[in-house]
């Protein structure tokens, strides 16, 4: 194991070194780095051409030049050297220019990924398990126009239609949803639900009816609040959502039959919904860090509710008490962000208008952690969805392809065979294997969406990575594309890396040598 | 006894786990507690206003060659460096040069030999509180003229062969380089400069650009007196004879080269120091990031900003700038202006303010390629030129009022235009005229070969329209266009060229540049006596703008008879508002849509 | 109960039967319907813009050409209408300019047109090349496993390491002028690591398979046992990567010309009409949404019939379902 890890990172360097080489070239190549000062009639251009020639070296030939730059990266690495990535063209250190842009960029994609594989996935698997049913087909057709969408397309169709007629609804004083488009909604979502029971006719129409009543009703409860200029969990409705997910984790986890995970998880989601009293006043005081540590003593305390509580099957226990703590702290947590909206839309410089179609803070906006966290969500809301939109396809697509594959094994049908459940077979069996192709996919992906970032960057004015590499590219920059480079091939390299690792754990067919 | 043990040794780490955690916790929680109530902790009431601008700033000094960008400029100019209030002067949209007397005077003692004298207000502050002195108009002088530079170029390369260049300038020494060391009366606060040749634009030479406070501090001098010692005791640089560097200047210098380049808020407050009404606040590099300002608080100035914020956001995407508008993310936009853009500002209520841009597209002609060395050639292809057509597809949609351009030194907004144009001849060749250019060209069919930016749509277009309106004559115009047009320019591997100049607006120092012989930005091999006369003359005439004026005419005149090319249409542009704040004005100069804050107020 | 019939024959007779094998494809794919429209709409738009504005030197029904500029008709706007006179519309008529002009009075029907054959160029050519260069790729690093396979898969990552979009924005930057062709080859040639990597992981694991071992005590050559033994097991995973490539060649050559960097004026593509039109979707829609439509359709065709294909080459997916085995012991209750 050590010895295939230590010869992955000396593959992975080499790697890097030879991939740079190439980058370097063709960048370098690819146009003419003196363009803005040879269009000048600045009356001293001719001078300023030579003294960037000089500067930069542009009298090197480019394969030449690259040494150049490699000895100065390879300083990145070797401890006490200086780490020189170059300048760009202004002079401006390449080291000065990343770390910023990798933030906003990181941040995005990282987000972006979790999101896309959770919905990929889920509904990947939705899909395989209903084949063919109208949820199938319909999943299948989103899937393909989400994916066949150019990314700035949808970014500009969620700028128009989310952001700003959102923001008009909530400013204009009357948001509220109306009857007919409660109506409509409600329809929508009874339709989706109906298909996704599937089964008799009788149990659609009953999964129809429940959906369409249970949807309008609430929407009709949301009006009747003002809940979108107040909004809130409230003590009644977090109850409720805490014994949703304690109801659906152990469903899904580990079955009814389970009477001590369900007991595991009730106390879980009643410490939980206890806590949501207990702390409202330390979370006013709160910084992230804060919060963080509430998290791991939730995790924590869950683990020793489960161990306690645990008996013969104490794997499961646990897992099924820490999901749900964890799943019920985020509502506890998700509500106390909502507690600051009002505040959020009524400052001066948000005035009712949240959703932002332009950076990644309000400018100047100063509060709590509550109020600037709200802040970034709003910014980074349309942005991390365009971007999930481009990986969600491929997710959907591999996880019910992945799980169709694994259903018909030999395993599976042996599970079943012994008269396990439905349940049992696709959580225990057949999830685990069908994650084997994901982690590839996910590898990948992580280089798409770097790339997608490029665009998703540009159109929300998020000065990111993807910001650097096209206004660099524009003026033949080469050193801060390098830069560029640098970080998203580390990050490629590390992912492919991590890929490899999982799928030799996954699959030990799959021999690590 | 032993699992007891146990138990209370568990019992007690799981105390001190918790006590940790406490200990944590309360660690890791804010000072005083806010309510969530009061997100915004703003003191007064004067509020925002947000601007979007295309480029990302990339320094607080705008005048080396390696941040001489409109942004920057901007940051300089609501900073009062070397230009906009609080300085000298500033410039206003009709390109008049506009004292600003706040901080002190510029007054013309003698035009022959040309005597300039500068004086300090005796109240004059920096933001930080600190005096004016003739410290700080001596330093920006060093740092203008290249005084201290002994350094030789390579004439074809433009490499330095030897000697120093210390402080790096976008713009050039001349005019100043003639200067000899100033005499400065402290007392007094005047500075007064004695030029050893006339110089035309001395009127835009500022001396307030940086503090020398600042410089002293950070080239390791005791205080600014010191650095004014220092540069008083300083002999000139000398090319003939170059001396080692000078480590003093040399640490100067390098403040003044690289120390104001930022790619996050400076931690150095000495970068801050303003001499105009606002003092940076806040910042955040690239694409998608701001600049933002607060009033200063020593600004004295009859104008004042009746709002507390100003924020630039740098927002690359046109259409990004135009749904942030619409969203009230900012309030005021500079957007490249087309057709779409302005009805979609106008769909959702914008408040559009229309105007020209500096710059203007051209078709010039290589006079010494093959097919153009012949006048009648060159006067048949300018009669197939579609300049109106042109102007009605790409401006007119921007600006109804448009009209084509007939000058290839003023444009429309500058007060001189009108007469350029009853003089110059250009406006012969408004609407092609088919007939008379296939006469001249007697049945021959030349092939012309035209270099354009095809990254340019509007360089495009116009290529297109071009092509086949000349084809029409017998013309057989062939593609040369390129993204990498610029480094073809002055090749010589085409007959045509479409490109823009930016015209300064204000100041003469470019006219040999273009139009005399050799040029360096006389791209097209065009040589006239009588032109490279009358350029020379123009760079020695001070003080007569009506001279200029008459000498610039008479370029113009020439180069409409030599068949030079023809201008094609000048840039529009555009400034638009949310509704959100008045008393925005468009300003087509380099500043652009900032240069009156001091007249915005936010409506409602 | 048909299952471990078939089951058994396509893991016993794999090598015998192969020619019925691929005749079973076909059919299962022709059977199925969504990817046959798919496939037919896909081949009718290709033919359709090629009748239209014509190819190479041959001219196409459709007068105008997509360089000329033309006087503007009613400011440019579509002269399309599908609305018939006797409903109160223009009648059903193509009309002068059906997409409308651009601001320069260039037919935009005769531009899109040109794009749409241009979007095909890219499709056929990068998706083409990627494909065989990382088929062979991934099939030979993972059958030969060791160090071929390790120095294939370090030549891999060194390709995978950019994404595609930043190798293909400067190699757009360089080649953009030198055509379609020219562009969409030297894409394809840095858009192949995906599916390399897809087929090796599934050489890895077919090469372990009893069938492989049978065909290898057989005598078979390595060439036969990996093209005619392994690659069509292996084909399912080809093509649906394949398709997705394919997808997302148009959506590669619309994001370069979003950047600046993909095919350039006064050539015409879909990408270029669509980033050059983007400030008009608020205001001259027609000039977003007519390219914007021939690039999304034939993207989701393009999946669809991936999608088909994947069913026809891997039928075992197609035979598996929770509801029948759900229902069928409620059956078997209900009877008892």
């Amino acid at each position: 194991m050590l010895s295939f890890i230590v010869r992955r990172i000396l593959a992975s360097i080499l790697t890097l070194v030879v991939a740079s080489f190439i980058m370097y070239v063709l960048t370098a190549y690819s146009g003419n780095p003196l363009q803005d000062l040879q269009a000048s009639n600045a009356p001293n251009a001719q001078q300023l051409i030579g003294q960037r020639i000089e500067r930069l070296s542009l009298d090197v030939p480019p394969p030449l030049r690259w040494f150049g730059w490699a000895a100065g990266a390879a300083g990145c690495i070797v401890p006490f050297a200086t780490c020189d990535l170059g300048t760009d063209l202004n002079y401006t250190a390449v080291t000065a220019l990343l770390p910023n842009a990798a933030a906003s960029t990181v941040r995005l994609v990282s987000a972006s990924t979790i999101l896309a594989i959770i919905f990929g996935v889920i509904t990947g698997i939705v899909s395989a398990l209903r084949q063919y049913s109208a949820f199938d087909l319909g999943m299948t057709f989103v899937s393909f126009f989400l994916y066949s969408l150019p990314s700035f397309l949808a970014a500009v169709l969620l700028k128009e239609f989310v952001a700003i007629d959102f923001n008009n609804w909530l400013s204009s004083g009357d948001s509220e949803i109306g009857f007919v488009a409660t109506a409509v909604i409600a329809l929508v979502i009874a339709v989706i639900m109906q298909a996704l029971v599937a089964g008799s006719t009788r149990n659609r129409v009953i999964a129809f009816a429940i959906s369409a009543a249970a949807t309008f009703g609430m929407l009709y409860y949301l009006d009747a609040v003002d809940w979108f200029q107040r909004p809130g969990l409230g003590a009644i409705g977090l109850a409720l959502l805490i014994a949703g997910i304690v109801a659906g984790v152990t469903a899904v986890v580990s079955g009814f039959g389970n009477r001590r995970a369900l007991i595991g998880a009730g106390v879980a989601g009643v410490l939980a919904y206890v806590s949501y009293f207990v702390l409202q006043g330390l979370f006013a005081v709160s910084t992230i860090w804060t919060i963080g540590i509430l998290g791991l003593a939730t995790l924590a305390a869950c683990f020793v509710i489960g161990w306690l509580i645990g008996g013969p099957d104490r794997g499961q226990v646990i897992r099924v008490t820490m999901l749900v703590g964890f799943l019920s702290s985020l509502l506890v947590i998700a509500d106390r962000f909502l507690q600051a909206w009002p505040a959020y839309l009524a400052s001066p410089r948000i005035n009712n208008r949240p959703i932002a179609t332009v950076g990644e803070q309000t400018v100047g906006l100063t509060g709590d952690m509550w109020l600037m966290g709200l802040d970034t969500f709003t910014h980074f809301l349309l942005p991390t969805i365009s971007l999930t939109l481009i990986s969600f396809a491929g997710y959907t697509r591999y996880a019910r392809a992945g799980l169709l594959e694994v259903m018909n094994q030999d395993y599976i049908r042996t599970a079943r065979a012994k008269g396990l459940s439905e349940r049992v077979v696709v959580t225990r069996h057949a999830f685990r294997n069908m994650l084997i192709p994901i982690t590839t996919i996910v590898a990948a992906d992580i280089g798409v969406l770097l790339g997608g970032a490029l665009i998703t960057e540009r159109v929300f004015a998020i000065s990111g990575m993807g910001a650097l590499f096209n206004a660099s590219l524009g003026r033949v920059d080469v050193n801060p594309i390098m830069g560029y480079f640098l970080v998203i091939a580390i990050t490629a390299i590390l992912f492919n890396f991590l890929a490899d690792l999982s799928y030799a754990l996954l699959d030990p067919r799959v021999r690590v040598k | 006894m032993t699992h007891m043990m146990r138990r209370r040794g568990r019992a007690l780490a799981g105390l001190a786990i918790g006590t940790a955690a406490m200990v944590a916790l309360a660690g890791c929680t804010t000072s005083t507690p806010e309510t969530g109530e009061s997100g915004d902790t703003e003191g007064t009431t004067g509020g925002t206003i947000s601007v979007a601008q295309t480029n990302a700033a990339t320094a607080l000094n705008s005048s080396t060659p390696d941040t001489n960008l409109n942004t920057n400029g901007m940051v300089d100019y609501l900073m009062g460096m070397g230009t906009g209030p609080g300085s000298f002067f500033y410039v206003d949209p009709e390109f008049n040069v506009v004292p600003d007397e706040t901080n002190g005077t510029v007054e013309l003692v003698s035009e022959d030999p040309l005597v300039v004298t500068y004086t300090l207000d005796p109240e004059a502050v920096w933001s930080d509180g600190t005096p004016m002195t003739t410290n700080d108009l001596l330093l920006s002088w060093a740092i203008q003229s290249g005084y201290y530079d002994d350094a030789t170029f390579d004439e074809a390369t433009g490499e330095v062969t030897e000697g120093n260049v210390y402080f790096q300038l976008a713009g050039s020494t001349s005019g100043l380089d003639t200067t000899e060391f100033p005499e400065i009366d402290a007392e007094a606060g005047t500075l007064t400069l004695t030029y050893g040749e006339p110089f035309v634009d001395w009127n835009l030479v500022n001396l307030i650009t940086k503090p020398a406070h600042v410089f002293a501090e950070h080239a390791g001098f005791g205080s600014a007196e010191e650095l004014a010692t220092f540069l008083e005791e300083t002999p000139a640089g000398d090319p003939a004879a170059p001396a080692e560097p000078n480590e003093q200047l040399t640490a100067l210098a390098e403040l003044w080269n690289t120390g104001y380049n930022i790619t996050a808020m400076p931690e150095d407050e000495g970068l801050l120091v303003s001499a105009g009404m606002w003092v940076p606040k806040d910042f955040q590099a690239d694409d998608g990031g701001f600049i933002s300002f607060e009033p200063n608080p020593e600004w004295r100035g009859e104008m004042q900003p009746s709002f507390d914020e100003l924020i630039i956001r740098f927002i690359g995407d046109p259409n990004a700038q135009i749904t942030a508008l619409q969203n009230g993310e900012v309030h005021v936009i500079e957007p490249q202006p087309s057709a779409d853009t302005v009805s979609a500002i106008e769909a959702f209520g914008g408040t559009l303010i229309q105007g020209a841009q500096l710059s203007y597209d051209h078709l010039d002609l290589t006079m010494n390629s093959e097919v153009f060395s012949d006048p009648a050639v060159r006067e048949a292809f300018l009669l197939t030129i579609p300049r109106q057509q042109i102007l009605e597809s790409i401006v007119t949609p921007v600006d109804p009022e448009a009209e084509v351009l007939n000058s290839q030194q003023f444009v429309a907004n500058q007060p001189q235009y009108e007469d350029a144009v009853a003089a110059n001849g250009y406006s012969d060749f408004a609407e092609p005229d088919i007939e008379r250019a296939t006469e001249l060209l007697a049945g021959a069919t030349p092939t012309v070969s035209i270099l354009y930016n095809t990254a340019n749509p509007n360089r495009v277009d116009a290529f297109q329209l071009i092509q086949a309106s000349a084809a029409e004559a017998g013309f057989n115009v062939e593609d040369a266009g390129s993204p990498d047009w610029s480094s073809l320019l002055g090749s010589g591997g085409y007959d045509a060229s479409i490109f823009g100049w930016i015209s300064p607006g204000v100041g003469y120092a470019s006219l040999p540049q273009i139009w005399q012989t050799g040029g360096g930005g006389n791209y097209n091999g065009y040589s006239n006596p009588e032109v490279d006369a009358l350029a020379d003359e123009s760079q020695v005439t001070i003080g007569d703008e009506e001279r200029i004026t008459e000498i610039m005419i008479e370029i113009d005149r020439l180069s409409r008879e030599d068949f030079y090319g023809l201008p094609l249409f000048q840039t529009p542009g555009l400034v638009a508002t949310n509704g959100a704040v008045d008393g925005v004005v468009y300003n087509g100069g380099q500043t652009g849509a900032i240069w009156n804050t001091w007249e915005w107020t936010l409506a409602g | 109960m048909t299952n471990s019939t078939t089951e058994s024959a396509k893991t016993t007779g794999e090598g015998a039967v192969g020619e019925s094998q691929s005749s079973l494809i076909l059919k299962r794919f022709v059977r199925n319907k969504t990817s046959m429209v798919s496939l037919v709409l896909l081949i009718a738009i290709f033919a359709f813009s090629i009748s239209a504005i014509g190819l190479g030197p041959i001219p196409g029904w459709w007068p105008l050409d997509y360089r000329n500029p033309l006087p503007l008709v009613d400011s440019g706007r579509p002269t399309l209408s599908v609305i018939p006179e006797w409903l109160g519309g223009a009648g059903i008529t193509l009309g002068e300019h059906p997409f409308g002009q651009t601001r320069i009075g260039i037919d935009y029907f005769a531009a899109t047109m040109r794009g749409v054959q241009n979007s095909f160029v890219v499709i056929v050519l990068l998706a083409g090349v990627a494909t065989v260069l990382g088929t062979v790729v991934g099939a030979i690093a993972g059958y030969y496993r060791g160090w071929v396979d390790a120095i294939l898969m370090r030549i891999t990552d060194v390709f995978i390491v950019i994404p595609t979009i930043v190798v293909g924005a400067v190699v757009g930057r360089m080649t953009g002028g030198l055509g379609v062709q020219f562009l969409a080859i030297c894409l394809g040639l840095v858009a192949w690591m995906g599916i390399a990597r897809l087929v090796r992981a599934e050489f890895l694991s077919l090469r372990e398979r009893e069938f492989v071992e049978a065909a290898r005590v057989a005598g078979a050559s390595d060439a036969r046992i990996i093209f005619k033994h392994i690659l069509p097991n292996a084909m399912g995973v080809v093509i649906v990567a394949a398709s997705l490539i394919a997808a997302a060649a148009i959506l590669l050559e619309t994001a370069l010309s979003y950047l600046g960097y993909g095919i350039r004026a006064p050539e015409s593509s879909l990408g270029l009409l669509v980033s050059d039109n983007q400030s008009a979707f608020a205001t001259r829609p027609w000039l977003f949404w007519f390219p914007a439509f021939f690039i999304v359709t034939p993207a989701l065709l393009i999946n669809f019939i991936g999608d088909g294909l994947r069913d026809a080459f891997d039928p075992r997916q197609k035979r598996f379902s929770v509801r029948r085995t759900k229902e069928l012991p409620e059956n078997v209750e209900q009877r008892a």
